[in-house]
């Protein structure tokens, strides 16, 4: 069913009582019309009869008039004695009353001639009547004249007849002279014109002709019905005019009002609902309808505003961190998709924190812990930062901030706070004992921005300041972007095929020289990967493998490749080789047996596995197990990179390892001026070296470096400076 | 002349004939007679003018007359008028005279002689026994033992004497040259008398002193039954008709038509004298 307006529907609802009581009236008005029929029918026969019964009465009238006359001693005396019969005729007649002054008499003598000539020829000479007939009717043009006769005799039951009367009257007149008529219309009383016979004055009837008068009761009561026809039309459109001003004013326009606030509502929910006061109906059902609007536009409005609070709480449950409180992922996308369309930003600065060697802690010390150091980084940084700043956690360890118009120098100051608020928290109390310090990478760029190369920026960045001997604040430069395959899918790429394809990989065997003699003992297997004619160094090789987990794999593939390299004899390989192990790779069993086989498979040659004291750290017995294993097969074990991240003396005591390499970073220390750094090396040196490792220099760079750990006793040394010695002595 | 007779009961009355007298072709008078005892004189009784003889005053008397023996004849002048029945009223038009009158007077006594009637009394009532007077006057009739009037009028009129003298020359001139124009005049009570010329100057010879004097010169015994409360009377008359010799009979406190319970009074005043005539 189509929607209908109310004043629609009122309309057609008013259009059918219209038609009802149209129906009705018009029902009404046939039926009565019917009744006015037959009563017309009734009333004509009635006039009928008045006619019928009028002309009997003129009949008798004719009769009584007639024998008056003829018993009228004056009649017989003009009718024996004409000499003053006209002035009878004329006058006696009409002073006498002996005959109407409508009707007028002539005598006539037994022979049919008349008494005296008639002026004008009233009547006719001689007597019209023809044999018994008592009355005649003739036309005088249009005007019927009625000559009715009769005799005059001596006494009424005399035979002998003295003459003859015979009145002329107009009969139609005399008729109507007959009323009242109270059905006949005397005015429209005619004769049949053309021939008619009469021989009494009762035929005259058949002739007569006339309309029956309009039933005064009828025609008051028909004009009654029209009346009331008109009025209940007129009552009636009254009616609906009024209900229709009245529906209009108490229903629809409140309803339209109501709407109009609903549709107001509709568009601002906020908006207060006007209230009954607003405007007035005197319909109790309206005034229900009203207030239950109203009762329900304010529960919709608490709903609203509850289903807003919760909204707004899972919103910002949405972009909140669940662990620290501090913005998560999700804020992060969102405002960084908001301040990339915001224009009238026109520089910003991406902030990158990240925890070192969190991963290391989590697994030593369990996931609480490493929650509770999460949020002990969160709270540290919120400190640190800015009022305005957003402290956003993007995943495990994983910080950052977005500081939109702030440049560099500013974003700086703010690195450097959070940096040194994080430095002077207590771990401690949380029952560590390492340090727990964050690495710090900044990238910063002028509008317009493209916030995913900023991030990709800041990644770089931050891990440069990862990098051993690198401040833990980085800020981007062009030149880090060496360090671009941590985030360039090219060279993600090229490492992961360079795992199912360990032929991909290529080394630098680089020396490690036996100081003593000077002569290499064996090579380190510095890795790296050729990717369409470019070469893909370890920083940004293992940047990915460490950042994508890859570090077991990579170590397999690693062994793969040397073992390939070692098959084929490469002459740097032929006295040995020192490979590279991760953390992850130290501890998981097909490392370890990858190694036991290179080991069967190359039994004289002499096999290092360098590992980073990191390593060590975390699954400690595991990983002394395997180291124990290894060595067990003829493989010696290098704690490579000391010096440059962990520095526990205590580990150190217990590691399985047969060397120490130092860090670069150590070994330039005794290049600097600085006595105290010099004595520090030595002392660490020596207290190694009287733990009866044996001591592997890296970073040996120039003479005078190389005399120095010479000096200081390095069994083992690597560098540049050394690889140049032994190209040298090749060439040589 | 041929006679009709009809023959009327009256119940509890006596029996009256309707007469008819054919006094010329196309005019027929109408009478009523009682025949009586034969050794009774009969008695015409005569309405008064222009009344027919079912005048109440006349078939009353004629009634009592009859049932104590006398044969009345109540004849019904016909004033122009056959088969009179009916009063002429004034205003009708008046051909007829006093001489057309006597004659038929003449015709009805010829009626009763041929009837057997040797002796006759005539009795009038008002104008008509003026009638019979000047009549009686006229023609002296052998056969007329005795005259009683009724109330005779002494036809008072509003015209001076020497004014109805000059009108009535008129009116005999007038008739004289045939002038036969109906007028309307006063006659006696007749206010609109419309007659030609002959007739109202025939009525015109009634006077009081005409009546007087015929009264006086009457050869018969006469006598006047007078109503003792007859308004239509002049002043005196009564007395002037004493003073004519005749007897004078008058009925206190009676009108002029004698009726009610003067009635009685009359039958017995007119039987006194038609037994003093036996």
């Amino acid at each position: 069913m189509p929607t209908l307006k109310l004043q629609q529907l009122y309309a057609l609802f008013l259009l059918l009582a219209m038609m009802l009581l149209a129906i009705l009236v018009i029902y009404a008005r046939m039926s009565f019309q019917h009744i006015a029929q037959r009563a017309q029918d009734e009333a004509d026969r009635a006039a009928r009869a008045e006619i019928v019964r009028a002309v009997d009465n003129l009949g008798l009238r004719l009769r009584t008039i007639a024998e008056h006359l003829a018993m009228w001693d004056e009649t017989r005396q003009h009718l024996a004695n004409p000499e003053f019969y006209p002035l009878w005729r004329d006058v006696r007649v009409r002073d006498t009353g002996a005959l109407p002054t409508s009707m007028r008499i002539a005598l006539y003598r037994p022979n049919g001639e008349i008494l005296a000539r008639e002026p004008a020829a009233a009547l006719p000479a001689r007597l019209p009547h023809k044999g018994d007939a008592a009355a005649l009717l003739k036309w005088d043009g249009a005007q019927p004249w009625l000559y009715y006769r009769f005799p005059v005799r001596v006494h009424p039951d005399a035979d002998l007849i003295l003459g003859y009367g015979v009145i002329r009257l107009d009969p139609l007149a005399e008729i109507r002279n007959l009323g009242p008529f109270r059905y006949a219309d005397a005015n429209s009383l005619s004769l049949v014109p053309g021939a008619v016979q009469i021989q009494r004055i009762a035929d005259l009837a058949p002739y007569l002709q006339s309309r029956t008068q309009p039933n005064p009761i009828l025609t008051a009561a028909l004009d009654e019905v029209r009346r009331l026809s008109v009025y209940a039309a007129l009552l009636a459109l009254g009616l609906a005019l009024a209900f229709l001003y009245t529906l209009r004013q108490l229903v629809v326009r409140p309803i339209r009002r109501l709407s109009a606030e609903i549709q107001a509502l509709r568009d601002n929910p906020q908006a207060q609902a006007a209230g009954v006061a607003g405007y007035s109906t005197n319909l109790f059902e309206l005034q229900q309808l009203r207030r239950s609007f109203e009762e329900y536009h304010q529960r919709l409005q608490q709903l609203h505003q509850e289903i807003q609070r919760s909204s707004q709480q899972f919103y910002q449950q949405a972009r909140q961190d669940a662990l620290t409180g501090v913005y998560n992922r999700r804020a992060f996308d969102e405002d960084r998709g908001r301040l990339e369309k915001d224009k009238r930003v026109d520089e910003c600065t991406l902030i990158l924190f990240d925890c070192d060697h969190f991963k290391a802690i989590n697994d030593t010390y369990g996931h609480p812990l490493g929650d509770t150091i999460i949020r002990a980084l969160a709270t540290c940084l919120t400190q640190a930062l800015r009022a305005d700043d957003r402290l956003y956690r993007l995943g495990g360890d994983e910080f950052a901030t977005l500081m939109p118009g702030a440049p560099i120098e500013t974003a700086l100051v703010v690195a450097e706070r959070c940096l040194e608020q994080v430095g002077r928290y207590d771990f401690s109390q949380h029952g560590i004992t390492e340090p727990v310090t964050i690495s710090i990478g900044l990238a910063h760029s002028r509008a317009p921005f493209d916030l995913t190369t900023l991030h990709r920026h800041a990644d770089l960045a931050m891990y440069t300041a990862k990098r051993p001997g690198h401040p833990k604040i980085a800020v981007y430069e062009h030149t880090l972007g060496g360090l671009a395959s941590l985030v360039d899918n090219r060279e993600i790429s090229a490492v992961y095929e360079a795992i199912r394809q360990p032929q991909m990989l290529q080394f630098r065997y680089q020396p490690v020289m036996r100081l003593s003699d000077m002569v290499p003992d064996y090579c380190e297997a510095l890795c790296r990967i050729r990717c369409d004619d470019q070469i893909i160094g370890p920083g940004a090789i293992f940047a990915i493998v460490h950042n994508r987990r890859l570090d077991v794999e990579f170590d397999l593939a690693v062994i793969q490749a040397v073992q390939r390299d070692l098959e084929a004899d490469f002459p740097e390989l032929r006295q040995g080789v020192s490979i590279n192990l991760s953390a992850p790779g130290i501890v998981n069993d097909k490392v370890i047996d990858a190694l036991l086989r290179l080991r069967a498979a190359f039994p004289t040659h002499k096999l290092v596995m360098e590992i980073t004291e990191t390593a060590l750290i975390t699954q400690m017995e595991t990983a002394s197990a395997n180291i124990g294993r290894l060595r067990e097969a003829g493989c010696l074990i290098a704690l490579d990179d000391f010096g440059s991240g962990y520095s526990s003396l205590r580990y150190l005591a217990s590691m399985p390892v047969d060397m120490v390499k130092f860090d670069m970073s150590l070994i330039h220390l005794l290049d600097k001026p600085e006595r105290r750094l010099h004595a520090l090396v030595e002392d660490i040196v020596r207290m190694v070296a009287g733990a009866g490792y044996g001591l592997v220099a890296e970073g040996i760079e120039s003479a005078s470096l190389l005399d120095q750990v010479v000096a200081l006793g390095f069994t083992h040394g690597q560098g540049y400076h050394l690889d140049g010695l032994q190209s040298a002595a090749g060439r040589g | 002349m041929a006679l009709m007779f009809m023959v009327m009961l009256s119940p509890g009355q006596a029996w009256a004939e309707l007469v008819t007298l054919d006094l010329q072709p196309g005019l027929t008078a109408r009478a009523e007679y009682r025949p009586g005892a034969g050794d009774k004189p009969a008695v015409l009784i005569l309405h008064g003018f222009l009344q027919t003889h079912n005048f109440p005053t006349v078939h009353n008397l004629a009634e009592g007359l009859a049932a104590a023996g006398y044969s009345v004849l109540t004849p019904t002048l016909t004033l122009g008028v056959t088969h009179r029945r009916q009063s002429l009223p004034c205003e009708a038009i008046h051909t007829h005279s006093r001489e057309g009158n006597m004659r038929e007077f003449d015709a009805w006594l010829r009626w009763l002689r041929a009837r057997g009637h040797r002796r006759v009394v005539l009795v009038g009532h008002s104008l008509g026994s003026a009638e019979l007077l000047l009549y009686l006057q006229a023609r002296r009739p052998s056969a007329v033992a005795h005259f009683i009037a009724l109330s005779l009028v002494d036809t008072r009129s509003d015209f001076k004497a020497n004014g109805l003298d000059q009108l009535r020359q008129t009116m005999q001139q007038r008739a004289a040259r045939g002038d036969r124009q109906a007028q309307r005049h006063s006659l006696s009570f007749c206010r609109n008398f419309n007659a030609v010329p002959q007739t109202f100057a025939s009525y015109l010879a009634i006077t009081p002193d005409s009546l007087a004097a015929a009264a006086r010169g009457l050869p018969i015994p006469a006598t006047f039954i007078m109503g003792g409360g007859d308004e239509r009377l002049g002043s005196g008359w009564i007395d002037r008709l004493r003073g004519t010799g005749k007897t004078v009979i008058v009925i206190p406190n009676a009108s002029h038509f004698l009726d009610g319970e003067h009635e009685f009074e009359l039958i017995d005043a007119v039987l006194s004298v038609l037994k003093q005539i036996a």
